[in-house]
């Protein structure tokens, strides 16, 4: 006989088990299948990690390169133990993990482990080593991720051609490292591993890095930082193959019409990612996928067929887990009857790179396609945070976008120290329709980063306090703040 | 073999869900394309959903009593894509235009992807549209108020906002809230934030039912104090001398039961009632208070209150002006009808210049009616009566003799209807009643 659900959720990673667990709080008699591993691509090979090594990569960077300056002696060189640092960083992701499963336990969500496959829009086949079972349910979410794209020539073995995945599981310090495909995942890993010694050099197609992922002016703060630690970068350059180098790698690069060969131990491809949308048979049972792959889906999440939902990097860009989650609780509350849809202005973005990068609204170019013609932009510096300023970490800035006529904060760019734990007060402010001087006129806490924001909105007024700016009486025509 | 939902389709402008009445068909029952499946009732009517394409009913997804929303799967059909043997092999074809011919609200999964992208695509551009639509990048509101709004169905683009730049405000959405149902599109909607809302508590213990107030009922209580809170009423009250009348339609009677209808006052009282509001054009008109104008309607669209299980709803006659007794009589007929049925369509119960209360023939002598607004008046017509009255001959004798008599009252819009010209209006609607052979010289 085959299970029977009011819910039941396709994958478990930050989408879908956090759909699992709202819909059994809604009262919904709910499962969630999944085949690989808890929490998903974040909680075990993405997000956290990634994160975990690239907090010990800094750790030691600063006692490399601040603690004698600080008077902190560090008797001889820091030795790097790569295995222990893999066994911490799955305690740490077992831990997450371990979390989420007993989440869904405690919540009563039924935990499938298996391969899903639907056999009609209200039946699915869960097949385990234990065999095949049916599994009945009303409503599907569909929150199956994404994988790494491969592209011609680099299949994916995991020793010398590495996923994202296999670059954060290196139990052994690497020498030298390729890098194809200067986005965020590929500066995050590279950056990392150059932390802890690896020549690293990174590939890239487009003219610059992280094109179309962060404010260009960020962009540079970072690519300087990358020059300074030793890593290499080759923009407009294509990767045409590879062929094994003794025990290493020879990646063949085209870079203005001409062919260079990269040696190197091993080589990373992250060129970005693609939905899982052709597997668990979506196509079979009539979903429609667009070009690109998504599941296509409405401003509700729902599928062609109404009682299918999609959530997540399966369903739509920015492939972001914070994304896959608001979608996931919105998509169970929907089923649970309740009137949703997704409604925000912004979905946040940080980039693990040094000094961290953090997003949230529109850049300079976004605002203006948007119509707004008139735009305030200004900027503060870290070397003027006093917080910053101690943690010798003084790189980057706070910039805030503004519509000139209300004041209205469009968007926020951080590069800086703790960029990603400074986004979310932007991202409040940019929902709220916060105006400059409300962020202004905000008391922040001194001595901190958060400060940087406040003489952002400060500086984008004209009259920041801890930089030189023009007299106030010299700006005619500043609109009066509460006017 | 494939199963495919049926969706709720659009209902109507501004209308984004319905509670099932009932169900039409069960487990097991075969349906044709275009067969009505199931009864919603909306905030305006009750509508019969139609299945887009054929099959058997394979699940009933929703329940009689359920507030189903636009776009919701409603049920599953089990369609036989490759006409096996119980299918007639004349619906092979048919089934296979179906989704071509099905509206594109009404969309299902196709039983086979490859065959058909390009359908998909055009069904899934529209066909998964949300209602109301999901904010524009543009818009401003906090969180929370574009939840209450989604909760509410404001359409939040369509908000003014009254905050600072241009912010739509908690208040913004409570205002709007309601301007998307029976009311004309583009009325304004006044001050509807300040209408108060008091809770009602009874005595510990007391025996109450409480039932939600919703569908119809709902949308009358909406619209009552919408026009109560905007509109100053006042009523003017007079008695008609209809002893003519009277004999008048005697004499037509046979007349119209030779040509298949049966007449009533009603279409006489319409009739006059046209030639006196051409007399008094402020009588057919609107005040837009948004624009801070008044709006003279050059149609003449009558609304008739008609009394159904569901509550009052008020049919209306399009271009009343330019139709016979005998059509207008038929008519009547025919939307009061449908009214008490719950089968009329929501555009006609739209777009009345001015409005007719027939409540005489229930009862009372007078009575002060609700304005339908946006329109500016509305006449009461009430019963019959037998009175006598004393008569003077030309020697100055008197003597008692007897007339038919019938009251009217004319309640109108004081902000743009005066007193003085209210009375002159009833005076001249009521010179037409008395005398039904003047209402020749009006005629079309």
């Amino acid at each position: 006989m085959a299970l029977n659900f009011d819910v039941v959720v396709i994958g478990a990673g930050p989408g879908g088990y956090v759909c699992a667990i709202r819909s059994a709080q809604m009262g919904l008699k709910t499962a969630i299948v999944e085949r690989e591993y808890m929490g998903g691509v974040c909680l075990n090979v993405g997000c956290i990690p990634s994160k975990a090594l690239i907090t010990a990569g800094h750790f030691l960077h600063k006692m490399q390169h601040n603690a004698s300056e600080m008077g902190l002696k560090v008797p001889g060189e820091v030795g790097v133990d790569m295995a222990q640092m893999q066994k911490w960083k799955k305690s740490v992701c077992d831990r997450m993990a371990g979390g989420v499963e007993q989440l869904l336990k405690g919540n009563s969500v039924t935990i499938l482990k298996g391969e899903a496959s639907f056999k009609s829009a209200t039946e699915i086949s869960v097949k385990s080593s234990t065999g095949t079972e049916s599994v009945v349910a009303k409503n599907f979410v569909i929150a199956t991720g994404s994988r790494p794209i491969e592209i011609p020539g680099f299949a994916f073995d995991e020793k010398l051609v590495l996923s994202s995945t296999g670059g954060l599981a290196q139990t052994e310090k690497l020498k030298s490292l390729v890098v194809i495909g200067g986005g965020y995942i590929g500066l995050e890993i590279g950056s990392m591993l150059a932390n802890f010694g690896t020549k690293v050099t990174v590939v890239e197609a487009n003219k610059g890095l992280l094109v179309g992922l962060a404010d260009a002016e960020c962009v540079q703060v970072v690519q300087r930082k990358l020059k300074k630690s030793g890593v290499d970068v080759l923009l407009e350059a294509k990767a045409k193959g590879w062929k094994k180098d003794g025990s290493g790698v020879a990646v063949t690069v085209e870079v203005g019409g001409k062919e260079q060969v990269l040696k190197a131990e091993k080589v990373l491809v992250t060129v970005g990612r693609r939905p899982n949308s052709d597997q668990a048979n979506l196509k079979g049972i009539g979903l429609a996928i667009d070009e690109k792959g998504f599941v296509k889906v409405n401003a509700q999440r729902r599928t062609n067929i109404a009682n299918i939902f999609a959530i997540g990097d399966v369903a739509c860009q920015p492939m972001l887990a914070h994304k896959a989650s608001h979608e996931g609780v919105m998509v169970a509350e929907i089923i649970a009857g309740q009137k949703r849809a997704y409604e925000v202005k912004t979905v946040p973005s940080v980039i693990f790179v040094d000094p961290e990068i953090a997003a949230a609204g529109m850049t300079e170019e976004e605002a203006k396609a948007a119509g707004y013609t008139d735009l305030k932009i200004g900027k503060f510096p870290f070397g003027a945070n006093g917080r910053a300023v101690s943690l010798m970490e003084t790189d980057g800035f706070v910039k805030v976008i503004a519509d000139a006529k209300t004041h209205i904060v469009l968007g926020v760019h951080i590069v800086g120290p703790e960029a990603s734990n400074l986004i979310s007060e932007a991202a409040l402010a940019v929902e709220m329709g916060a105006r400059l001087e409300d962020l202004a006129l905000t008391i922040h806490p001194h001595p901190t980063l958060g400060e940087t924001m406040m003489e952002a909105a400060e500086a984008t007024l004209g009259h920041a306090i801890h930089i030189i700016q023009k007299p106030l009486g010299a700006k005619p025509g500043t609109p009066r703040a509460h006017a | 073999m494939a199963t495919k939902n049926v969706q709720l389709p659009e209902l109507g402008e501004g209308v984004t869900e319905g509670e099932l009445v009932k169900w039409l068909v069960k487990v097991g029952d075969q349906v044709k394309p275009d067969q009505a499946v199931a009864e919603m009732m909306t905030d305006k009517a009750t509508v019969e959903v139609p299945s887009p394409f054929g099959g058997v009913v394979k699940e009933i997804l929703k329940k009689e009593g359920d507030v189903v929303e636009v776009g919701m799967a409603m049920l599953s059909l089990e369609t036989d894509a490759s006409a096996g043997a119980s299918a007639p092999a004349a619906s092979a074809p048919k089934s296979a235009s179906a989704p071509a011919q099905a509206p594109a609200a009404m969309m299902a999964a196709p039983a086979t992807s490859a065959k058909a992208p390009a359908s998909v695509a055009a069904a899934s551009a529209s066909g998964l549209d949300v209602v109301p639509p999901a904010m524009d990048a543009k818009v401003l509101a906090t969180p929370a108020t574009r939840r209450m709004a989604r909760e509410m169905g404001v359409n939040l683009n369509q908000v003014r906002g009254t905050g600072l730049a241009g912010r739509v405000t908690r208040e913004d959405v409570l205002t709007a809230q309601g301007g998307a149902g029976a009311v004309a599109a583009g009325s304004p909607m006044v001050a509807k934030a300040s209408i108060p809302r008091p809770a009602y508590q009874g005595p510990a213990g007391a025996v109450e039912e409480r039932v939600a107030l919703k569908g119809i009922r709902k949308k009358i209580a909406e619209n009552m104090q919408m026009a109560k809170h905007v509109v100053p009423h006042f009523t003017l009250m007079d008695e008609a001398n209809v002893t003519a009348l009277v004999a008048m339609r005697e004499e037509l009677k046979a007349a119209g039961e030779k040509a298949g209808t049966k007449i009533t006052y009603l279409p006489f009282v319409m009739k006059a009632l046209m030639a006196t509001i051409r007399e008094f054009p402020m009588f057919n008109a609107s005040i837009d208070d948004a624009a801070q104008e008044i709006v003279y309607k050059k149609y003449f669209n009558l609304g008739f209150a008609a009394d159904t299980p569901n509550g009052l709803l008020v049919p209306v006659i399009k271009h009343a002006d330019q139709k016979t007794v005998l059509e207008l009589s038929r008519e009547i007929i025919d939307l009061a009808k449908r009214a008490r049925d719950g089968k009329l369509a929501l555009d006609e119960m739209k777009g009345a210049t001015i409005t007719i209360t027939n409540i005489g023939s229930v009862g009372g002598q007078y009575a002060t009616p609700i304005i339908n607004h946006p329109e500016v008046a509305i006449l009461g017509m009430y019963k019959i009566q037998e009175k006598p009255v004393i008569k003077r001959d030309a020697s100055g004798a008197m003597s008692l003799d007897s007339i038919k008599t019938m009251n009217f009252t004319i309640t109108a819009d004081h902000r743009l209807i005066d007193g003085a010209v209210a009375a002159n209006f009833l005076k001249a609607f009521i010179t037409r009643i008395e005398n039904p052979g003047v209402l020749m010289l009006d005629m079309m």
